[in-house]
This record gives C-alpha cells, sequence and structure tokens, in this order.
C-alpha cells in the first residue's frame, strides 16, 4: 500500500518536471539557434558567400536548407509551387489541449468575447480592401543591402531593442 | 506583481527543477534566465507588436538568405505584406498559408490566401488597387466562437449548480446518519467536499474573472490568488477520484480481508499532494508568463497542473481495469449465467468510471479541426460540469444502504406522528432495487462488519456481499 502511494508520488513528480524541462528546454533552444542563424547570416555576407553550403546545414533550421537548397538543385519553378506550411509561422496550437484543460480554454475564451476594449483583436481596416499586402519591397536585389553595414543590435527580444529594431526596419 | 524575493525564490525552484533533470542543460539555462529580466507586466500589444516586428526581420533575413536564381516563367516576387513572409511563387497559383497568431481573433488553423495572378505580380485588390492579401478568414468565424462559448458558459454554470445542490444534499444525508459513517463513507465525503468547493471555485472564476474585462485589466492579487485557488481545488478533485481509486483497488483487489486502512494517506495525497503542482504552476507562471490574472490557456505551463492529474486518471484507469477483472474472476465462481456476469461487469463499470474520472481518460486530446473540436467541447464540459451530479447520485441517492437508513427513519417518523400513508415504503423498496451491486461490493461491511455503527443489521459475510449481487435490503 505504501509502496504503491509512494512509487505514484514520484511517478506524478517526474511527469511534472518532465513537462517543464521540455518547456523550458524549447524556448532555449529555440533562441540560441536564432543567435546562431543571426551570426552566420552576419559571416555570410561579410565574406561574399563563397562557401556558402560548407556548415550552413549545421546552423539553419531544415526549412530553411530546404529554401536554399531547392531552387539551385532544380529547374527552380515546379518546386515551389503551392504552399500550406510557411516556416515563418508554423501552424502549432499553443497551449494545453488535454481533456481536462477545456475548463481553463473556456475561461480564456470567455475573457476574449468579452474584452470590450477589443484589445488584441485585429484591426479591421487592415483586412479591409486597403489593408495588409500593400507594402512591396519585395526584392533583394532593389533593396540596399543596409543591414550589412550598419552595425546592427544583439537580437534579443526585449523591449528597447525592439523599439531599436522598428526604427531601424522603418530606416530600411 | 511578484516581488524581487519571490523572483528569486521562483528562479531557484526551476533552477532546482531544471538540476533535477539534466545539469548539462540545466548549467546552459542558469546563464540565459539571468540575463532576462522579469517580465512582471503583459501587455498585449506590446505583445503583438514584437512578434510582428520579429516575423519581418526573419522574413527579410530569408528574403537576403535565399539566393536569386534564372526563372523560366513569370513569378510572384518573395515579400513581405506586413504581416506574413511570402515567397517566390509561379504565376497563377494561390499562395497559401496558416493565419498568424498576432490577434486573439485570428484562428490559427485558418488559411490566408495570396493570389499570384497569371502576369507574375501579386493580386491587386480591385477596390483599392493595391497589393492585398485575403486575411478576412482569419476572423470570420468569430460570432460563432462567441455564441459556443455563451453555451458553454450557461452549460457549466447549470452543471455545477446542479451538482451543488445534489452535494450539499448527500454531504447533509452522510453527515446526519452516523450510522453511516465508515471509511468508505469518510472518502465519499471528501470527494463530494472536493467537488463541492471545486464547483464553487469555477463559478466564482468564470463568472466574476473570466466574464469581467475590467477586473482582468486592473489585474489584481485577488484574481490571481482565485487562480491559483482553482488550481489547487481543481487538482484535489482530480487526486480524490484516484484515493477513492486506490482505495477500491486495496479493498478489492490486494487485501479483502485487511483490516483498517491509514486513512492519512488518503488525506495527504488528497489535500496535500495538489499543493505541490499548484504552487510550481503559480512559481513558473510568475516568472515566465506572467499575463493579467493567469487567464491565458495558451501556455504550456498548463502542463504543471494537468500532468499530475493525467497520471492520476491514468493510475484509476489502471485500478477500473484490476478491479473489473477481479470481479468477473470471483463472479464466475457462483453465478453460472454468462449474460448476467457480464452485465454485472459492465454496470459495475459504467458505475466506475464517473467515480474515477475515467471518462478523461477516454477522451484525452482535443481534435484539430474547429467543428470536431466544438463538438468535442460540448462533450467534455457536459462529462465535468456534470460529474458531481452524476457521482452524487449514484454514490448516495442511489447507495442500498442510504435508502436503507432513509428509509428507516421515514417509517420511525411515520410510527411517530401515526400517519396512514402505507404505499410510499413500496415505491421506495422498489426504487432500492436499482441499486447496485458495486455499491455493494465497494462496501464497507467488508471491514466494518463487527463494528457497532451498523446499528446491530444483519449483514452478509464479507466475501459473501463481495460476490451477492441482490441487494440484502430488498
Amino acid at each position: 500500500m505504501k509502496l504503491i502511494l509512494h512509487s505514484f508520488l514520484y511517478c506524478c513528480l517526474l511527469a511534472t518536471v518532465a513537462h517543464c524541462v521540455e518547456l523550458e528546454v524549447n524556448p532555449q533552444v529555440k533562441k540560441r539557434l536564432s543567435l546562431w542563424l543571426e551570426h552566420r547570416l552576419r559571416r555570410n555576407l561579410d565574406s561574399v558567400s563563397v562557401e556558402k553550403t560548407a556548415d550552413s546545414e549545421n546552423f539553419v533550421r531544415a526549412e530553411e536548407v530546404r529554401d536554399n537548397l531547392l531552387p539551385h538543385s532544380r529547374t527552380g519553378i515546379s518546386v515551389r509551387t503551392k504552399r500550406s506550411k510557411n516556416p515563418v509561422s508554423p501552424p502549432r496550437r499553443q497551449g494545453c489541449s488535454l481533456g481536462t484543460c477545456t475548463v481553463h480554454d473556456l475561461a480564456h475564451r470567455l475573457h476574449q468575447l468579452n474584452n470590450k476594449l477589443k484589445i488584441g483583436n485585429a484591426p479591421p481596416d487592415m483586412l479591409s480592401p486597403k489593408g495588409y499586402g500593400r507594402r512591396r519591397r519585395s526584392v533583394p536585389e532593389q533593396r540596399p543591402s543596409r543591414s550589412q553595414e550598419q552595425d546592427r543590435p544583439e537580437w534579443r527580444i526585449t523591449d528597447s531593442q525592439v523599439h531599436k529594431l522598428m526604427a531601424l526596419l522603418k530606416r530600411t | 506583481m511578484a516581488t524581487r524575493g519571490m523572483d528569486s525564490f521562483a528562479r531557484s525552484w526551476m533552477v532546482a527543477l531544471i538540476l533535477l533533470c539534466n545539469l548539462t542543460k540545466a548549467s546552459m539555462e542558469v546563464n540565459e534566465t539571468q540575463q532576462q529580466p522579469p517580465t512582471n507586466v503583459y501587455h498585449d500589444l506590446l505583445f503583438t507588436r514584437n512578434k510582428i516586428v520579429t516575423a519581418q526581420f526573419e522574413c527579410y533575413q530569408k528574403i537576403m538568405q535565399d539566393g536569386v536564381y534564372e526563372r523560366q516563367e513569370p513569378m510572384c516576387n518573395r515579400t513581405w505584406d506586413g504581416w506574413l513572409c511570402w515567397d517566390d511563387t509561379r504565376a497563377g497559383v494561390a499562395s497559401e498559408q496558416h493565419c498568424p497568431d498576432y490577434f486573439q481573433d485570428f484562428d490559427p488553423s485558418e488559411i490566408v490566401i495570396k493570389i499570384c495572378t497569371d502576369s507574375g505580380q501579386w493580386f491587386l485588390h480591385p477596390v483599392s488597387n493595391r497589393t492585398w492579401t485575403n486575411y478576412t478568414r482569419c476572423n470570420a468565424h468569430t460570432s460563432e466562437v462567441r455564441v459556443t462559448a455563451m453555451n458553454l458558459l450557461y452549460l457549466a454554470l447549470i452543471g455545477h449548480g446542479l451538482s451543488l445542490t445534489s452535494l450539499f444534499i448527500s454531504l447533509g444525508i452522510f453527515f446526519h446518519f452516523k450510522s453511516l459513517s465508515c471509511q468508505r463513507i469518510t472518502l465519499h465525503k471528501n470527494l463530494f467536499f472536493s467537488f463541492v468547493l471545486n464547483s464553487v471555485i469555477t463559478i466564482i472564476l468564470l463568472t466574476a474573472v473570466a466574464n469581467n474585462s475590467e477586473m482582468v485589466q486592473r489585474n489584481p492579487t485577488s484574481c490571481k490568488v482565485s487562480q491559483f485557488i482553482h488550481l489547487y481545488l481543481f487538482g484535489c478533485n482530480y487526486f480524490w477520484m484516484l484515493c477513492e481509486g486506490i482505495y477500491l483497488h486495496t479493498l478489492i483487489v490486494v487485501a479483502v480481508f485487511a483490516e483498517k486502512q491509514h486513512l492519512m494517506w488518503y488525506y495527504l495525497l488528497g489535500w496535500g499532494f495538489p499543493l505541490i503542482p499548484a504552487t510550481i504552476h503559480a512559481f513558473a507562471r510568475s516568472y515566465y508568463y506572467n499575463d493579467n490574472c493567469w487567464i491565458s490557456s495558451k501556455t504550456s505551463l498548463l502542463y504543471i497542473i494537468h500532468g499530475p492529474i493525467c497520471a492520476a486518471l491514468l493510475v484509476n484507469l489502471f485500478f477500473l481495469l484490476n478491479i473489473v477483472r477481479v470481479l468477473i474472476t470471483k463472479l464466475k465462481v457462483t453465478h453460472q449465467a454468462e449474460s448476467s456476469l457480464y452485465m454485472k461487469a459492465v454496470r459495475a463499470t459504467l458505475i466506475l468510471v464517473p467515480l474515477l474520472g475515467i471518462q478523461y481518460v477516454l477522451l484525452p486530446y482535443k481534435p484539430g479541426g474547429r467543428v470536431s473540436s466544438e463538438i468535442y467541447d460540448y462533450i467534455m464540459h457536459i462529462l465535468m460540469h456534470y460529474q458531481g451530479l452524476l457521482v452524487a447520485t449514484i454514490f448516495c441517492f442511489f447507495n442500498g444502504e442510504v435508502q436503507a437508513v432513509l428509509r428507516r427513519h421515514w417509517n420511525q417518523y411515520q410510527i411517530q406522528f401515526g400517519s396512514s400513508v402505507g404505499n410510499h415504503s413500496d415505491a421506495l423498496r422498489s426504487a432500492s432495487y436499482t441499486a447496485s451491486s458495486i455499491t455493494e461490493v465497494q462496501g464497507c461491511y467488508s471491514i466494518d462488519v463487527n463494528s457497532e455503527h451498523l446499528n446491530g443489521k444483519g449483514f452478509p459475510d464479507a466475501d459473501s456481499s463481495i460476490l451477492k449481487s441482490d441487494s440484502p435490503f430488498a
């Protein structure tokens, strides 16, 4: 009896810890990856991308590797026809989707619906015909590659740096 | 509103947790976590803007990184449209992506469409004559979502109201009639009490916090405290189901003739253990995801609460299967008729499912689609909010002992006042046949046979009460 109880308690603790750590590790790894990515990009731009394919697989995410290689390997047209998935915003469901979580889900949904100030809702004018999709800064060679010469701030998502970055992006 | 001391405590907690699991990873992470300033205030707007800016930055990185290559046919150029990044697209193809999660009313499972026209130009909206991406589907279902949410709210409130009524009546019966008290009933009392507390706090949370945007905007400490209490009581509820499972399993499978079990362990597991995940969650939430009133369900930190609950439910499933197995083997010894045997086993299972919370294991994960997830929501909410009513009905109102005690007192009352009503007892008598064999199987007389609580009523022996199918009160 005692043994069962004890072993169960340990199991619960283990499950909790496992969940926590999985959760803590993932964002960190991701951030690290993006840091690497940025480093690598800067390196790439400085040296005129001579050894481009050599070690790219180690640092670049799988999606980017695919994007890098596929256009070169084939004729370039037939590959990227129709994409339902984008590496920038993968359609992943955040949060708890267990059956017992439905109560929190309902509370969250009610909170969103009762948000009378509409904070966090999509601005309707952006969805309208005059809304998004209007910016056209598409092809890389048309844009002056300013980001090369400027010493960009270190990429960390904190408030002040985001403001800096926004200003930077506005200038480009 | 975490203070400095709280933060350092939370940090040490998390570090301890991480250390527990992986030392090498921990050393990496400690550096990372100490660089980050604690985010005490969580602004939706700033959060959204951060996300958009980050996406834009990544998009430009990608645009520059991807090499330019020669094209044989007209293509639409890769572009950043203001919300999403679009790759080079062949002419005449509609490029699709999932909706971004920048806004609360955007559904990430819906699709954004950007059309590349045959001429190799991105689609221009005829009204504005500007390049345009179709984001309208992202929040097209907002009104339906509202209707569903309100239905679910009313469903929950009615369910908890009914549950509270029936649970209060049951608890009144259990506490009033001392002759009923035994270990099993003590466990029932605790389970019912946890149901009551959970219902009360859930009603408070749904009506006073979730439905009150001013409160969430003000973000007082009290709403976080209520959220903490809610999560604690939520855990208590499921851990008392586990206690019932452990008790039954010990009683029926492990030791049929054991002496009284120590209830202290049950109290510790039922009321004490859920404090641990609730506390860890509170610290983790205040440190890593400190949103207003902790109302958001879009964080994986909730698994700190629901992981142990799931483990408890899985253990209960194992207990249920084992109990049913033992029940069938024991019934096989005495009964010849196979059909009645299986009927009894099925009935026992069905009765034990709400007590042990097995329904959550049978439907563990929310499906992805919009319609299917809506159906799932309805089913889950009905099961969750009406469970108290169901459990009170089965384990108090349909319980043979309870019915017998009630009937005896009713008869005494009748004799006392010389009433001429005689037909009612017949009705009650027939109702008592619905008392299931399982309430008897898990009955306390297998343990309390010699105790004085039974008021000298002639109960059958322990093993025969387990094996017997007919109610002795009939």
